[in-house]
C-alpha cells in the first residue's frame, strides 16, 4: 500500500535533488473520475500529487515521448533524471524501454507504487452517471470506495476495475530506485481465456468482428501516441513514400494500420492496456495484443518488460527456438 | 409554419415517410455512436448521449475522393453528384458548428464538395434535453434548443416529438411527415418550452469567453501552453472528435495504375502538419501545437469571421485521454495577468 503522504515526502525530496529535472506523477482531474498526469518541477508542486484507482496512465511513454529540441549554440543539453512514478504495469514498460535501449538507466528514477488495481472509466461512469464535480477515489479490502457529492460509496472492485487489473501478475512494480510502499498481494491470474475465446471461434466470425471494429476506427492515432513502447521516431505509418499505410480512413487501410502495429508490439507489449482504454470508438485493441503476447509466451517462454537483464525477443536466438510454425 | 406532433409508435412511418432522401442518423458503429446511413428504422439511436463522431463527417467526410485518374492520362473523373438527404437527430451544437465551418468553406474559394452537401442535405435536430456533464454551449452562444443551422428542430416529449420546421427546406419535410403526424397543441408546445428551460438550468460548466480573443496575443509565451502541453499525446482526438475543426490532407493514393486524389481530416496536434520539406518545424512541440488549437479556435477565427470557432459539446474534454480540459485552459486564460 502506497500513503499519499509518505508518497509526497518523496517527491518533495526527488525534486530537490540536482541531479532530477522533473516527476511525473497523477494529479485529480477536472471532472468526475479522471485522474491526469502531474509535471512536477518544484516541490511545492507535489503537493497535488495523488495515487488512488483513479490513477490509470501508464506514465512511462513521457519518457520517449519528450520532444528533443537543438541545443541553442553556447548551451549545455540538460541530462538530469526525470523521476517517474510506476504502478506494477507501468514497471514493466521503463523496463522494456531499457532492454530495448530506447532510454538510458541514469536519466530516469523510477518511484514504485504498489498498485491494487485501477478503474475503467467506461463502468464507473455508466455505474455513477453525469458526475460533474471531481470525484476522489481509494481502495478498500475487495472494493473500491468513491466520495461522491452524495456521500462516501463502496464498490467491489469487479464491478469497476479495469479488465487488465482483474487478470494483474505483477502488481508490484518489477523496478524501483525508491519504493513508495509496501508490496501488495497478487490476486490475480491470467489463463488468456478472452484469447482462447476468440481462438475457439469460427474464422469467418473472427474476420466479421475485427472488420467491424476496425472500420470505425478514425485514425486518430491515440493508441499509438499513448504507447510506452510506440517510440519510433520515425513511423511507418507516417511514411509517405512509400507509403506502407494510405491515410484514407477505410476498412483496408485501418486494418493494415492496426495490424502492423500489433505486429511490431509483439514480444514488446507489456500489456498496460492503455491503447484500449484512449481509443474513442473503443476497439477492443488488446485482444490483439493478448493474442501476440499468449503466442510469445507459448513459443519462447518469453515475457516482455520482466526481467531488465534479458534481451528483446526479436534480438535474441537460441537454437532450441520453435520452428515448428515456419513453413 | 405547421407544428406537428408526432407519437413515438409512428417513428418507423416517419422515417420511411422520408425514403425520398438519403437519411442519416445516430447508430451504433462498432461500439460507438456515429452518424450512419439508415437501413433500419429500429437501429436508430436518439435516446443516447451525443455521438461520439459529430456529423460532420456528412457534410465533410472523414476521406473522400476529388477525383480519380489513371496514370500517364490526364483525364479527371469526379466522383457523381450527391443525392438529397436527411441528417436527423443532429445536436443544436452541432448544428451551428456546421453554421461555423461554412465560413470557411466559402471564403475565399467556395467548395464545391463541402458547399453541395450543405445545400441538398437537410438538418433535423434535437433538442438536447439531458447536456452531458462537459457541454458549455451557454458559455459560447449556443443553447440546447438553439436552432441555427437547422431545417427541423425536434424535441423529445414524453410519448412524443414536437417537430418545428424552420426553414422551407423543413417545411418540405414536415409536409412530406404530415399523414403519419398530428397537429400540435399549446400545451405541447409549453411542455416543449418547458423543456429547453430546464434543459438550460442542467448546464453546470461554464466559462466567461468575452476578452479571450483580445487576451490571448499577449500570452503567446506564457507557462500556461507548456503546463498544458506537458501532458498531451498528440493524438487526433481533441481535432478530430471537433465538430469545428475542418483542417484536411491532400493526398494522392495509387493502386496499380488507378489513382484517387483523396482529401481526409488532417489534425494541428500532429508533427506532420505543419512539417516543412526542408525539415524545419514552425510547431516543434506540443506546446506550441496546443496553443494553436486554442488560438485558432478564441482568436483567429474570430478575428477573421467573428465567431468563435468551439460550439462548448464537451467531446475534446470528454476523450481526451490525459484530461486536457479546455474549460480550464480557457479559465487559466482568464485569470492570467
Amino acid at each position: 500500500m502506497v500513503d499519499v503522504e509518505k508518497l509526497k515526502k518523496i517527491a518533495r525530496e526527488t525534486i530537490s535533488r540536482d541531479d532530477v529535472r522533473c516527476l511525473i506523477g497523477w494529479r485529480q482531474g477536472s471532472y468526475g473520475f479522471r485522474a491526469a498526469p502531474h509535471f512536477v518541477g518544484k516541490p511545492e508542486e507535489a503537493d497535488q500529487l495523488i495515487f488512488s484507482p483513479l490513477c490509470s496512465h501508464n506514465l512511462a511513454t513521457y519518457l520517449t515521448l519528450a520532444e528533443k529540441l537543438p541545443v541553442p549554440r553556447g548551451q549545455e543539453p540538460d541530462t538530469r533524471k526525470v523521476a517517474l512514478l510506476v504502478k506494477g504495469c507501468d514497471s514493466r514498460a521503463v523496463v522494456q524501454q531499457l532492454v530495448e535501449q530506447g532510454i538510458r538507466r541514469e536519466n530516469v528514477l523510477v518511484i514504485g507504487c504498489p498498485c491494487r488495481g485501477v478503474v475503467d472509466q467506461k463502468k464507473v461512469e455508466a455505474k455513477y452517471p453525469d458526475m460533474g464535480a471531481a470525484v476522489t477515489a481509494d481502495w478498500g479490502e475487495k472494493t473500491v470506495i468513491f466520495n461522491l457529492p452524495s456521500g462516501r460509496v463502496e464498490a467491489p472492485r469487479e464491478e469497476v476495475l479495469a479488465g487488465k487489473c482483474m487478470t494483474c501478475r505483477y502488481p508490484n512494480p518489477l523496478l524501483a530506485d525508491i519504493e513508495a510502499g509496501d508490496a501488495v498481494a497478487v490476486w490475480g491470474s491470467d489463463e488468456y481465456t478472452d484469447v482462447r475465446e476468440m481462438e475457439a471461434g469460427d474464422p469467418r466470425q473472427r474476420w466479421l468482428f475485427w472488420e467491424e471494429k476496425f472500420s470505425s476506427c478514425i485514425r486518430c492515432y491515440s493508441c499509438r501516441n499513448v504507447c510506452p513502447m510506440c517510440y519510433c521516431e520515425d513511423c511507418i505509418l507516417d511514411r509517405l513514400n512509400p507509403g506502407w499505410v494510405w491515410r484514407s480512413a477505410n476498412t483496408s487501410e485501418n486494418t493494415a494500420f492496426q495490424l502492423a502495429r500489433a505486429f511490431h508490439l509483439a514480444g514488446r507489449c507489456i500489456e498496460c492496456g492503455e491503447c484500449e482504454r484512449v481509443c474513442p470508438v473503443d476497439i477492443p485493441l488488446m485482444k490483439l495484443n493478448r493474442k501476440l503476447t499468449k503466442e510469445v509466451r507459448e513459443k519462447f517462454a518469453f515475457e516482455p518488460g520482466t526481467d531488465p537483464e534479458s534481451k528483446p525477443l526479436q534480438a535474441s536466438y537460441r537454437p532450441d527456438d520453435k520452428a515448428d510454425f515456419i513453413l | 409554419m405547421d407544428i406537428f406532433k408526432l407519437r413515438k409508435d409512428k417513428f418507423a412511418d416517419f422515417l420511411a415517410s422520408l425514403g425520398g432522401y438519403k437519411l442519416f442518423a445516430p447508430q451504433k458503429v462498432g461500439e460507438s455512436i456515429r452518424f450512419a446511413p439508415v437501413t433500419d428504422a429500429g437501429k436508430v439511436e436518439l435516446a443516447l448521449a451525443n455521438t461520439t463522431v459529430p456529423p460532420k463527417s456528412i457534410f465533410f467526410p472523414q476521406t473522400e475522393t476529388l477525383y480519380r485518374y489513371a496514370l500517364g492520362n490526364t483525364e479527371m473523373h469526379p466522383p457523381a453528384e450527391g443525392e438529397a438527404g436527411v441528417v436527423l437527430g443532429v445536436r443544436p451544437c452541432d448544428a451551428r458548428a456546421q453554421v461555423i465551418v461554412d465560413n470557411l468553406f466559402s471564403w475565399d474559394v467556395d467548395d464545391p464538395y463541402y458547399l453541395e452537401r450543405r445545400k441538398k442535405i437537410a438538418v433535423v435536430g434535437l433538442a438536447c434535453n439531458k447536456p452531458c456533464v462537459n457541454c458549455f454551449c451557454l458559455s459560447v452562444g449556443g443553447d440546447p434548443a438553439s436552432t441555427e443551422g437547422l431545417d427541423l428542430l425536434m424535441t423529445e416529449l414524453d410519448d412524443a416529438y414536437l417537430l418545428q420546421p424552420l426553414t422551407e427546406k423543413g417545411e418540405k419535410l414536415s409536409q412530406a411527415v404530415a399523414a403519419v403526424a398530428e397537429a400540435a397543441e399549446t400545451g405541447d408546445l409549453d411542455e416543449a418550452e418547458k423543456l429547453h428551460r430546464q434543459a438550460r438550468e442542467k448546464i453546470n460548466r461554464k466559462v466567461e469567453t468575452d476578452g479571450i480573443p483580445q487576451k490571448l496575443p499577449g500570452l503567446w509565451d506564457d507557462a500556461l501552453w507548456q503546463n498544458t502541453a506537458a501532458s498531451c499525446l498528440g493524438c487526433g482526438i481533441c481535432t478530430f472528435l471537433c465538430p469545428t475543426c475542418h483542417c484536411f490532407d491532400i493526398q494522392d493514393e495509387v493502386e496499380g495504375i488507378d489513382g484517387r486524389r483523396c482529401r481526409m481530416w488532417d489534425s494541428c496536434m500532429f508533427k506532420e502538419y505543419t512539417l516543412h520539406a526542408s525539415g524545419h518545424n514552425p510547431r516543434p512541440t506540443r506546446r506550441e501545437r496546443t496553443r494553436n488549437r486554442i488560438n485558432h479556435k478564441y482568436n483567429y477565427f474570430v478575428q477573421k469571421f467573428d465567431v468563435i470557432a468551439c460550439v462548448g459539446c464537451g467531446r475534446c474534454i470528454s476523450f481526451c485521454p490525459v484530461n486536457i480540459d479546455i474549460v480550464e485552459i480557457l479559465r487559466q486564460v482568464k485569470e492570467a495577468r
